[in-house]
């Protein structure tokens, strides 16, 4: 069924429902029409629109209609000192009223705003004033289509927030970071099928700190947009992020770090190793704001290319007009350096176990952890597996253990 | 008459109260060494008669020759023979040394009311002087302070001085960050300029210097105020007894 | 601030506020066909240009494209809808063109003159700067046609062709026919379809195999008449193993109306052949609270087609209101080599967009991308570049460094580079940086007795360094000369 429905008509169909009349069985009370009105004035995105360019939209459209298969509810655990409200408790309401939608400017997203319009599932997270917690929230699947998690972490607290969004086809994870906060954001998604897209939206607050990990695989069609706001003077926010593509997976992660506030910093770090007939975009921007003096931003993105079947698509932006700034990026496609490799096989490690070093060492220049490497290499197997491990890496972590 | 006179100079930085009320006086001939701990105001004196953007006079005069400087641009001090040198020199990338150093000679020389050395003649120079110093001729071509090594950045600053022959020469931390081969060179470079015409001022934290430079006139500057002058024995004091008993002096 | 911080900023703000000075108007009779187009236009331009039925065909049909078209709105430029019925697409000097230069209406020569453009053969042989100075043949163009080209019999013993583009229609049909559109088809994009049905005059060089072209070529565009587009187009083709350098220049009188300037470059570069086209353009940008100057929207492409052949392309970029540029290679040639070297200079209100593409689609080959922008005033300067690897393009190699320097906090710069690559053994690589002209190095050329207005002028050289290298040595010390006038008032 969702084969005979195009891309171009499954826009049409799905601006149709979007727009048309009609009660929302889900958290009535949450405002629509702010979306509705974005999507009744600039239309959804059309196929090969500049920000589309590389990610074909008319296949999310598709999915959209006709999600894949029924949302699963994961498990969502909150530690002691954490407050946790589904958006359809009373209890939520004061937050919503507060937070919801501050971090995210519908217009630039326009599925964001579909998600609101469309909304099966959220939760709000609260982390009180000066709460510092020390162990990760963890968000799985909240059982909806289109779903919205609200973290709200009060002037100088902590969090740790873990998630991995499996069937959802737009997750929002929408991060307020209040004045002195701080929030480490880890981010898992595990290569998967149908197209899904999403929205990561942090306002970063003053003296505030944004920390964003993500691990990802592809699917179909997988968009991450990324959305971090340095709103107060101070304000800092570090993504890094580690991604391994093979056989047909597509990944776009369209990240931009909006300077608003003087004497801020950023530092982004991507990595990606792509393969097989896989396509890897990633669009950075780093935006600064007139008025945000002493701005210091810096992204660096570099990428491996494994087949001539595969594409990496590399982006990196820079947006300035504010003139006491540090900004650099620095982007950089090719393959394994053959030095390298043969430095390896010169020391008697076989060309496999050579490229599945220096891939991790790759990696690891944005991440680092085992956990994430299994996720990356979960998949590649065989003589291939070069990410797999490797009597060298157990030496090597059993050696950092003694220590 | 002096060649430099503080009088009651007042300054203040960002809302803060550097200085309050320096007096120096620095005859021709003569050299002076003003020592003092970290965060005394040496560096604000030197940048402040030299004119730098960013500090506030609040009251006081600094006259060069009987002139009185306090409100000139640091290009009219320059050209009336004011020199500093700079703790931290600046780097300007893809202008060479060569480049730079011309211009600012021509500058020079017309504000002398003479004209532009030849380039030949220029070139000739800046070499010789440049080879006094240990630097090599590629030395000249290279973009200004860029990716010099801190000891080549301070070379750098005594070959500027040496080619511009200023009335009155500032070095503000010269000898920091140098090791004992590079501070005698820059030593040389320093006693090589002295004549009975031009003055050195010398801000320092460490007596070090003063073995090879050597001053007539030592003060001490603590908490924004020249508290103690004397010979260069005062020196020999602070490098001994070091400078808290200058904190109980306060 | 203190008062000696203050003293700096007066001692810039001081800095002489020279006028524009290409910005007068030669008065002259003129031929000008009254605004707006369609096909009867088309017609009349190429009969007035006396050419064959296949050229005005091959209009035409660019013009019916270009109905169908709409304006490109992706660049970061902002400007009202321009009407394409109030522009009028033909504008020449009354009278049959002159046969030699003393025909030539001694008013247009003065013209020329007050440009320091040498028309004369004599002046110019006579070296009056002195030995060691090579000619250059010059071909100017005034609005819409070309009124003189130099050199063309020492040229053409070396058979080399280089003469305007109207008359190459004529004379050289066979070449015409086959590279015209080539690089740059009708269809490309907008403003490439409208110069393709318009396009009044430019430059024809055709360099023949294994020969060294003697002198450099230079055309030299102006525009003059009120309200008209200038359209030119150029065509450039090196044969096996040429080799040609090439320089443009161009200016336009201060107006406070907007024109619209949309040219078209086309070089074609075969085996082991060399060209290497230098740009210093100077269009009117508008005056100080921008009104007035020109949209310069130019399709500018080389096509490396044979094996180790090398397109070089150098632009200072220091005028118009509005630039909207991408030089680029297409690499076909197995080991061929393109080069961009850029310097984009914005002030007051004007608007640039403009970068390069290197599209890599053979065996190593390689391109180096290096762009300089300098962003002042209230301006915005933004770096747009593309670099493509296709699948066969096995050991391709690009590098590219995109440098913005700031002048005041008034200003924008943007950098906005698209790498796409799909061959594994291929390796790109970008790095991109910002910057300011610090107080620290302000203050440090000023202790030194070197002034406000020179410091900067010499850090912005300074920045330059790496572009102006490629510069022919001529257009190195204009191209100085122009970036210091331009920066004038720019820091304040």
């Amino acid at each position: 069924m969702r084969a005979s429905t195009q891309g171009p008509q499954a826009a049409e169909v799905l601006y149709a429902r979007l727009l048309g009349k009609g009660t929302y069985s889900y958290a009535p009370a949450i405002d629509r029409d702010a979306a509705r009105g974005c999507i009744a004035a600039d239309g959804l995105p059309v196929f090969r629109a500049e920000a589309w360019k590389y990610s074909n939209v008319g296949k999310w459209y598709q999915a959209a209609l006709a999600p894949a298969e029924a949302p699963s509810v994961g498990e969502t655990c909150v530690p002691d000192g954490v407050e946790l409200h589904r958006f359809d408790e009373p209890a939520a309401r004061p937050f919503l009223a507060d937070h919801l939608g501050a971090a995210i400017d519908l217009a630039r997203h326009p599925l964001a705003a579909v998600n609101r319009i469309l909304l099966g599932s959220g939760v709000v997270v609260r982390v009180p004033a000066g709460r510092r917690i020390d162990e990760p929230v963890n968000v799985d699947d909240i059982g909806a289509a289109y779903e919205h998690i609200l973290l709200i972490v009060e002037p100088g607290a902590e969090l740790a927030l873990v998630e991995t969004p499996i069937t959802a086809t737009h997750r929002v994870v929408e991060c307020i970071v209040a004045e002195g906060a701080r929030l480490m954001h880890r981010r898992v998604q595990p290569r998967g099928q149908a197209p899904q897209c999403g929205l990561i939206a942090a306002k970063v607050d003053e003296e505030a700190h944004y920390s964003l990990w993500l691990v990802a695989r592809g699917t179909e069609l997988r968009r991450n947009d990324i959305h971090v706001t340095l709103a107060g003077r101070g304000a800092e926010a570090h993504l890094n992020g580690a991604w391994r593509l093979g056989d047909r997976e597509h990944l776009d992660n369209q990240v931009t770090v909006d300077h608003l506030a003087p004497e801020c910093t950023s530092r982004q770090t991507f990595r990606g190793v792509v393969g097989g007939r896989a396509r890897a975009v990633l669009n950075g921007r780093i935006h600064i704001a007139a008025g945000a003096q002493a701005s210091d931003a810096s992204l660096t993105t570099k990428n491996l290319l494994e087949s001539t079947d595969a594409e990496v698509y590399a982006k990196p932006e820079l947006e300035i007009y504010a003139n006491d700034v540090r900004c650099s990026h620095g982007a950089t496609v090719g393959a394994l350096d053959e030095a390298m490799l043969f430095y390896c096989e010169s020391r008697g490690i076989d060309r496999d176990a050579a490229r599945g070093l220096l891939l991790r060492g790759f990696l690891r220049e944005a991440i680092a952890g085992e956990e994430a490497i299994g996720v990356l290499a979960a998949g590649f197997s065989g003589a291939g597996e070069p990410l797999g491990a490797t009597p060298a890496e157990d030496v090597a972590s059993a050696g950092g253990e003694v220590q | 008459m002096p060649l430099l006179d503080i009088e009651d100079l007042h300054v203040q930085v960002e809302d803060q109260v550097i200085l309050g009320g320096v007096h120096l006086t620095v005859a021709p001939g003569e050299v002076h060494a003003v020592m003092g701990p970290n965060g005394s105001g040496k560096s604000t004196l030197a940048n402040v008669v030299a004119g730098r953007p960013g500090y506030e006079v609040l009251r006081g005069t600094v006259r060069l020759a009987g002139e009185d400087i306090t409100q000139a641009s640091p290009e009219e001090r320059a050209l009336l023979g004011l020199f500093l040198a700079f703790q931290y020199p600046i780097e300007i990338p893809g202008v060479s040394n060569m480049e730079f150093l011309k211009a600012a000679i021509d500058s020079h020389a017309l504000a002398r009311g003479e004209g532009a050395p030849s380039a030949a003649a220029f070139i000739r120079r800046a070499r010789a002087t440049a080879e006094r110093l240990g630097l090599d001729a590629g030395f000249l071509k290279r973009g200004v302070n860029e990716g010099f090594s801190g000891g080549e950045k301070k070379r750098n600053e005594i070959l500027q001085m040496l080619l511009l022959e200023p009335r009155i020469a500032i070095l503000d931390e010269t000898d920091s960050g140098l090791d004992v081969d590079a501070m005698q060179v820059v030593a040389a470079g320093v006693n090589d300029f002295r004549d009975t015409g031009n003055a050195v001022v010398l801000v320092t934290h460490y007596q070090r210097l003063l073995d090879y430079i050597v001053p007539d006139h030592v003060h001490v500057l603590a908490g924004g105020n020249i508290i103690r002058s004397g010979d260069r024995t005062l020196a020999e004091l602070l490098d001994r007894d070091g400078y808290s008993w200058i904190e109980d002096a306060c | 601030m203190s008062d000696t911080s203050e003293r700096t900023d007066d001692a810039i703000d001081t800095l002489v506020s020279s006028e524009y000075a290409a910005g007068f108007v030669t008065d002259i009779e003129t031929e000008t066909f009254p605004p707006g187009l369609d096909e009867s236009v088309v017609r009349a331009i190429s009969a007035k240009k006396e050419e064959p039925a296949w050229m005005t065909e091959w209009r035409l049909e660019a013009y019916r494209g270009w109905r169908a078209m709409t304006p490109p709105r992706w660049a970061h430029v902002h400007f009202p809808e321009i009407d394409f019925e109030s522009i009028s697409y033909f504008a020449a000097p009354r009278g049959d063109k002159p046969a030699s230069l003393d025909e030539v209406d001694p008013e247009l020569l003065r013209t020329y003159d007050r440009l320091g453009i040498p028309l004369h053969e004599q002046a110019m042989l006579a070296g009056v700067e002195g030995a060691g100075r090579t000619p250059v043949a010059v071909d100017a163009v005034f609005d819409s046609v070309s009124i003189a080209t130099t050199f063309k019999e020492q040229l053409k013993d070396a058979g080399v062709v280089f003469c305007s583009m109207a008359e190459a229609v004529r004379e050289h049909p066979e070449l015409v026919q086959r590279y015209l559109g080539t690089v740059v088809p009708r269809s490309d994009n907008f403003y490439a379809a409208l110069n393709s049905a318009v396009f009044s005059d430019g430059s024809f060089v055709y360099v023949p195999k294994g020969t060294r072209c003697p002198m450099e070529l230079s055309t030299y565009f102006r525009i003059n008449a009120e309200n008209t587009g200038q359209f030119e187009r150029t065509l450039i083709i090196a044969d096996e193993g040429a080799s040609v350098s090439y320089l443009e220049g161009c200016t336009a009188p201060m107006r406070d109306e907007n024109q619209l300037h949309a040219a078209v470059v086309e070089l074609v570069a075969l085996g082991d052949a060399d060209i290497k086209y230098s740009t210093v353009q100077n269009w009117y940008p508008g005056d100080d609270e921008g009104r007035g100057g020109i949209y310069n929207f130019v399709t500018k492409r080389g096509a490396c087609l044979g094996a180790r052949s090398k397109i070089s392309w150098t632009q200072v970029e220091t005028g118009s209101a509005i630039t909207w540029k991408y030089p680029s290679v297409v690499l076909r040639g197995e080991g061929s080599v393109g080069e961009f070297y850029s310097v984009a200079l914005t002030n007051n209100l004007q608007q640039a967009d403009t970068g390069t593409k290197m599209i890599h689609m053979a065996p190593n080959t390689k391109s180096t991308i290096i762009s300089k922008g300098i962003s002042a005033g209230r301006s915005q300067n933004t770096y747009r570049g593309l670099v493509r690897t296709a699948p066969n393009a096995h050991g391709a190699r690009n590098y590219t460094q995109c440098d913005s320097l700031l002048i005041g906090d008034q200003c924008g710069a943007h950098t906005f580079p698209y790498i796409e690559s799909r061959q594994p053994s291929a390796v790109v690589e970008h790095e991109a940086t910002t910057s300011k002209v610090s107080d620290d190095q302000l203050f440090l050329c000023r202790q030194r007795g070197i002034d406000a207005e020179k410091a900067v002028a010499m850090i912005v050289g300074g920045f330059c360094k790496d572009v102006f290298r490629e510069l022919p040595m001529e257009f190195a010390v204009e191209a100085g000369k122009l970036l210091e006038v331009s920066l004038e008032g720019a820091v304040g």
